[in-house]
């Protein structure tokens, strides 16, 4: 496969190391009213689509950066490669 | 005076060969000093390294070099890049705290593949593609090369330097080498 | 024998002659002939037997595609089995074996098992082998693995030396045939970066094997004209004798090149490459491969595919007989009988299934019109046809033609599935063509001349263009169509006699037709029931065959009965050339540590922890054993001083004015309030809360840390940091970066650690307890300006410092270590000695931070800050976490002194049955204690930590081994700390 790099182009994706869903960037507030049950759904559950999937991806055997990738399962074509820390702050409301 | 003292030794003591077509250097007496650009510092960064070695900040994916060539700044990342010079060119105290620094001199080796047939030998073990109008002089990558983490930069028509860890500097030297072996 | 099938003409080197062997006899052949043609010219037609019956077999077509020729080349260590002779390139002292038989290639004694056919039909393993069970291990399969089966293997390792690389296009030509020349100068011209790649050793496709006209030349020399301006062109990558056997994702080709296979003098050289091609598109121009139509006793020596026939005629100069006759089903077909009537080879008669005129007139050739082949005779050899008609014709080689299939299978890598063209009579490309591909000529079901070449020089324009370079200007060279009409006829139904469908796995139309009988309804579950398709051809000549046969049984049309996709690789691939050069020593990277060279000539034995070298004890003369340097080594520095490489652990350079706090959220306990100069103790955890790392972290400076982490687990940690910083908390102003490789670091342990540091360290920095106490750090120099880094950590349990130079002093520093360190009788201890003194002082070590264990389990409950947030601390509170009877980590030790102990071994209650349901825990560490003289274990228990004192059995079930061991502290030596303070 070939993850297109938003900073250095097309990367062969034996460069990266796979996460998994890109929910693990969603941690909860461990002050919050449920943490535990909210840690506990973000610890062990994750969706498995046949389909489209947003997922984390490390490039590191190349700049270090963690991606956020858009993959669909089935097809493996890719329609979105994001910076995570730009999509992490975006979540968190810019900075 | 001490009692004692420290030898140096460069991890492939010095290693230069000529190959049919291919130079291979063991790169001694590099120094490396890697700059970590603050979060919202990257301005402030750009013009103290600008003043402190004449060398205008890269992008990513580039290097830059001082008027007289003896530094090279090669930027790896959004907030990372490497000085690459001799042994004391660099004084991290001239960047006056705009950025963070780490010496990284000893956790690399250098070794530089030139001459007419080096592209045919990378093509061996590096996928990046080292098509001269793809990867222009000057460009840098950081990649693998047969399992190791490696950084490929540019540094003239058929020259490259290549950077892997230090403590596998024989596994790299090997693969370099056979690769060479295999295409000349 | 002479080369009595050689007649003129062809693309081979007749002034120059190459001589081989095949089954010990000597033959003589030409450059450019394959191991193939040159058989054929020496009157060589039996060449093998069959995998099932070893029925006599020949060469059946002139490719890749060949079911039949497999032979064994050469011998000893280079012994290649089932290589296709149709593809071998001849070279001056090939040596070649026919194979799958016993005795001699004429008398095989394993034919008899042809007789046993009628008992051997489909599914016939499966329904025979099943009872009584135990026999299937001890009597039938050994029985089958002699009888079946191909080639042998030497045996011996592979002595040829394999490599791999990295190409990169714009655009991948699959295929140098016709459409596939077109397109590479087309796209060629328009500037784009083009690789054309092809599996034979000539370019060129069937303008090699048939006599074409291009551009109003002959197409062999418009070939090579094609050739040299594509050669000339610096943008174009011509790789010959190269298959693309695979498509895989976003433009990725797998290509398998062939360097020295057909050298006489193979040189220093890889035998093959395997290059993992990056295209922006790919241009499928394979052609198409002719099938042949099922009759009885179509196996025979001699009965080949009609466009083989051809090609050895026209391209080799070797004619497969003398009295050639024809059977087919559509016009290309006749072309084998005028090219060979053109070269003066005699046609006894053509056979077409079709009933209608003939198209064609051929001087002295019998036709039969709408009759086909029902049988033929010769068994090592075919000696005569005989026709519906009731004719029966001599003849020694009969060709076969049932129409051409498209080449589809790259356009199925990605499950693409071909769709029915009723005007060829066959799958052509269809669904969803791996992105990037398109098809263009016979592969696309474009089966004649000038279309196939517009329709390569068109897609490579189109292709081209949409990269953005500018569509070539020229021409598409031009040919004539010629007639191809093709009827749906697949096997003669008035044949008695078994009708071959699948000839490497010899499956018959009889089986096919069985299966279904048998309820086998998809075409999937025929294949696996009948063997179909499955060999090492994966059914290029057999499989459009079988489903015609299918659908006939069924009652259903070819579409509908379904088709079988293809995956890779499109033709084998050797296992050496998938490890390319990862084999032996050279499997993966060594790291070397910086005192290795030291180590080395001081006679340490070496041990691999993850891709590092580390050494693991030093021997002395005189030592029997490795305890006896491990107990020394202990002893020693516990005695005085001892020196350990441990530049393998992590170390990870932190930077940041956010830097305290990201370790706060990193690490379970607090770090706000760490002073520069000083080093703390630090445990991670997982979200889950399980513990997942442990060390130590020194503050350098103002925003400044250095942390280390264990060895196995330097690049994990790192990335989880990473990770951290990046994507949970972006506003952080902080930085990492590994000096794991810039620092050689050794600790230097025991009563005299001080003294010996003293003699390296510059004035006017102070090493005394009161000046440099425990858990203290500093950036210093030594040896007279050297920059060093000192940190007061143990890891032993001794007075101990960890001392850090630039890697590349290290190994100096090591010897100036032992020098200096003479008087005080230093030594240096490898891994063994590090490992038991940890176990002697109770550190937790990767056997206890295991994955399965939390900070509680660990007895470091009280590490995890409680006001606070960390990594796994909201998880970690669980109450089944928490439970009071909990395994706590504690010592062991054996009741009776001179008991072994052994990790693994589970903890049982005294009196209670050794069973899961009283398991109470397990040994994790054990060491022979040589401060102690006795074995030592740590393990986890429930209640351990309460549980001081008490006997338990630990029981190892899979060394047949219990022990009474007593529960003590984790902490055997200097359970207060004081050693490591003083």
């Amino acid at each position: 496969m070939i993850i297109n790099h938003p900073l250095l182009g097309p990367r062969d994706a034996a460069e990266f190391v796979y996460l998994g869903d890109a929910s693990l960037m969603e941690r909860p507030d461990p002050q919050g009213p449920e943490a535990a049950d909210n840690f506990h759904d973000y610890a062990y559950l994750r969706k498995n689509p046949a389909g489209e999937h947003r997922e984390l991806w490390y490039h590191e055997q190349g700049d270090r950066s963690w991606l956020v990738v858009t993959r669909n399962t089935l097809t493996h074509e890719i329609s979105k490669v994001e910076l995570a820390r730009d999509v992490a702050v975006t979540r968190r409301g810019g900075q | 005076m001490a009692e004692y003292s420290l030898k140096s030794s460069s991890a492939l003591s010095g290693y230069n060969h000529d190959f049919d077509g291919i130079k291979l250097r063991e790169l001694t007496g590099l120094s490396i000093l890697s700059i970590a650009v603050p979060l919202s510092g990257e301005a402030a960064a750009k013009t103290a390294i600008h003043t402190a070695f004449g060398i205008f900040m890269p992008e990513i994916g580039a290097s830059t070099t001082s008027a007289n060539l003896a530094m090279r700044l090669v930027r790896l990342g959004v907030d990372q890049l490497f000085l690459l010079g001799q042994s004391s060119d660099a004084k991290p105290a001239q960047l006056k705290g705009t950025v963070y620094t780490t010496d990284q001199s000893d956790v690399w080796i250098g070794l530089e593949l030139s001459g007419p047939k080096a592209r045919t030998a990378l093509a061996r073990i590096c996928p990046i593609d080292l098509h001269p109008k793809v990867f222009a002089i000057d460009a840098a990558a950081r990649t693998s090369m047969e399992h190791l983490g490696t950084i490929i930069i540019r540094t003239g028509n058929d020259a490259f330097v290549l950077l892997s860890a230090s403590s596998s500097a024989s596994s790299f030297l090997h693969a370099v080498e056979l690769s060479i072996g295999n295409t000349s | 024998m002479s080369q009595v099938n050689r007649i003129k003409g062809g693309l081979i080197d007749t002034n120059r002659s190459l001589t081989f062997t095949f089954n010990g006899r000597k033959m003589q052949g030409h450059p450019g002939d394959t191991l193939a043609s040159a058989l054929l010219a020496n009157g060589q037609r039996l060449v093998g037997r069959s995998f099932k019956y070893h029925r006599p077999r020949g060469i059946f077509t002139d490719g890749s595609h060949e079911p039949n020729a497999l032979v064994e080349l050469e011998s000893g260590a280079h012994l290649e089995p089932n290589t296709r002779a149709t593809t071998v390139e001849l070279y001056d002292g090939l040596s070649a074996r026919s194979q799958n038989h016993r005795g001699s290639l004429e008398h095989d004694l394993m034919a008899v098992t042809d007789l046993l056919s009628p008992f051997m039909a489909a599914g016939f393993y499966y329904k025979t082998f099943m009872w009584p069970k135990a026999f299937w291990e001890k009597l039938y399969e050994p029985m089958i693995r002699i009888s079946a089966g191909l080639g042998s293997l030497s045996m011996k390792e592979d002595p040829d030396h394999y490599d791999k690389g990295f190409l990169h296009c714009d655009l991948l030509v699959i295929g140098a045939g016709p459409a596939g020349l077109a397109a590479a100068l087309a796209a060629g011209h328009s500037g784009a970066r083009v690789i054309l790649a092809d599996e034979d050793f000539r370019p060129g496709g069937r303008l090699s094997g048939e006599t074409f006209v291009v551009d109003d030349i002959a197409g062999a020399e418009w070939t090579a004209q094609a050739l040299t301006e594509l050669a000339a062109m610096d943008n174009v990558h011509i790789l010959t004798r190269t298959t693309i056997y695979g498509a895989y994702d976003h433009g990725v080709y797998g290509a398998l090149e062939r360097c020295t296979d057909h050298l006489a003098v193979k040189g220093d050289k890889p035998r093959q490459i395997l290059w993992r091609i990056y295209s922006k598109r790919a241009l499928l121009t394979a052609g198409a491969t002719e099938r042949p139509i099922a009759f009885g006793n179509n196996d025979r020596p001699g009965v080949m595919l009609a466009g083989a026939v051809r090609t050895y005629v026209n391209r080799f100069g070797v004619t497969p007989g003398r009295e050639v006759a024809l059977f087919t089903n559509n016009d290309d077909g006749w072309r084998t009988a005028s090219d060979l009537a053109a070269k003066g080879v005699s046609i006894s008669a053509i056979v077409d299934a079709r009933d209608q005129a003939a198209p064609a007139t051929i001087p002295g050739a019998q036709v039969f019109m709408g009759q086909s082949v029902v049988d033929t005779k010769g068994r090592k050899g075919l000696k005569s046809i005989t026709l519906s008609g009731g004719h029966t014709i001599p003849t020694d080689c009969l060709a076969v033609s049932g129409g051409w299939n498209p080449n589809v299978h790259l356009t199925c890598h990605q499950r693409g599935r071909p769709d029915w063209h009723e005007g060829i009579n066959a799958f052509v490309p269809g669904g969803a063509l791996p992105p990037g591909m398109a098809v263009a000529g016979a592969a696309n079901g474009t089966l004649t001349l000038g279309a196939a070449l517009s329709e390569g020089h068109r897609a490579a324009n189109a292709m081209t263009k949409d990269l953005g370079f500018n569509a070539s200007r020229k021409p598409a060279p031009k040919a004539e169509d010629e007639a191809h009409e093709c009827a749906a006829f697949w096997h003669v139904g008035a044949s008695r006699a078994r009708a071959w469908v699948d000839l490497q796995n010899d499956v018959t139309a009889k089986d096919i037709k069985q299966a279904c009988v048998e309820g086998m309804a998809s075409v999937e579950l025929v294949k696996r029931y009948t063997t179909l398709g499955m060999a090492t051809d994966q059914g290029k000549t057999s499989n459009i065959t079988a489903l015609a046969i299918m659908a006939e049984v069924n009652g259903k049309t070819i579409p509908e009965t379904g088709t079988t996709i293809f995956r890779p690789p499109y033709t084998p691939v050797a296992m050496g050339a998938l490890a390319g050069r990862a084999r032996g020593k050279d499997f993966r990277p060594y790291r070397l540590t910086p005192s290795h060279q030291w180590a080395k000539a001081n006679g340490a034995t070496f041990v691999e922890t993850g891709n590092w070298l580390r050494a693991q004890w030093f021997a002395r003369p005189g030592e029997k054993g490795w305890r006896d340097s491990v107990d020394r080594e202990v002893k020693m520095t516990r005695a005085s001083v001892g020196i350990c490489d441990v530049t393998t652990l992590g170390k990870i350079d932190i930077q940041g004015r956010d830097a305290a706090e990201f370790l706060n959220r990193i690490y379970t306990n607090a770090w706000l309030k760490l002073p520069v100069g000083k080093v703390r103790y630090g445990l991670m955890l997982r979200e889950d809360g399980i513990a997942y790392d442990d060390g130590t972290t020194a503050r350098l400076g103002e925003n400044h840390y250095v942390m280390t982490t264990t060895t196995a687990n330097a690049v994990l940690v790192f990335r989880r940091m990473e990770f951290a910083r990046q994507c949970l908390w972006p506003d952080l102003d902080v930085h990492l970066i590994s000096t794991t490789d810039g620092w050689a670091q050794y600790a230097v342990a025991g009563p005299n650690a001080r003294a010996l540091l003293a003699k390296l360290v510059d004035a006017p920095f102070d090493i005394s307890n009161e000046a440099f106490p425990f858990m203290a750090c500093a950036e210093l120099s030594v040896c007279g300006g050297t920059k060093a880094r000192l940190f007061r950590i143990s890891f032993s349990g001794e007075m101990a410092y960890e001392i850090a130079v630039p890697t590349r002093f290290g190994n100096s520093l090591m010897e100036v270590l032992m020098e200096a360190g003479r008087e005080f009788d230093a030594v240096p201890y490898g891994t063994e000695a590090l490992g038991v003194m940890r176990i002697e002082k109770g550190h937790a070590a990767g056997n206890e931070l295991n994955g399965q264990t939390t900070a509680l389990n660990l007895g470091m409950a009280g590490f995890i800050n409680k006001n606070k947030d960390c990594i796994g601390k909201v998880l970690s509170e669980r109450p089944d976490m928490n439970r009071d009877d909990a395994i706590r980590l504690v010592g062991f030790k054996p009741v009776d002194h001179s008991q072994k102990l052994a990790a693994g071994a589970h903890f049982i209650t005294k009196g209670d049955t050794a069973n899961m349901a009283n398991d109470q825990g397990w040994m994790s560490s054990v060491a022979f204690s040589p401060t102690f003289g006795h074995s030592i274990g740590l393990g986890f228990i429930k209640r351990g930590h309460q549980r001081t004192g008490e006997v338990v059995r630990a029981v190892n079930p899979a060394r047949g081994s219990e022990v009474e061991v007593e529960i003590t502290s984790p902490h055997f030596f200097d359970p207060d700390g004081g050693i490591q303070r003083g």
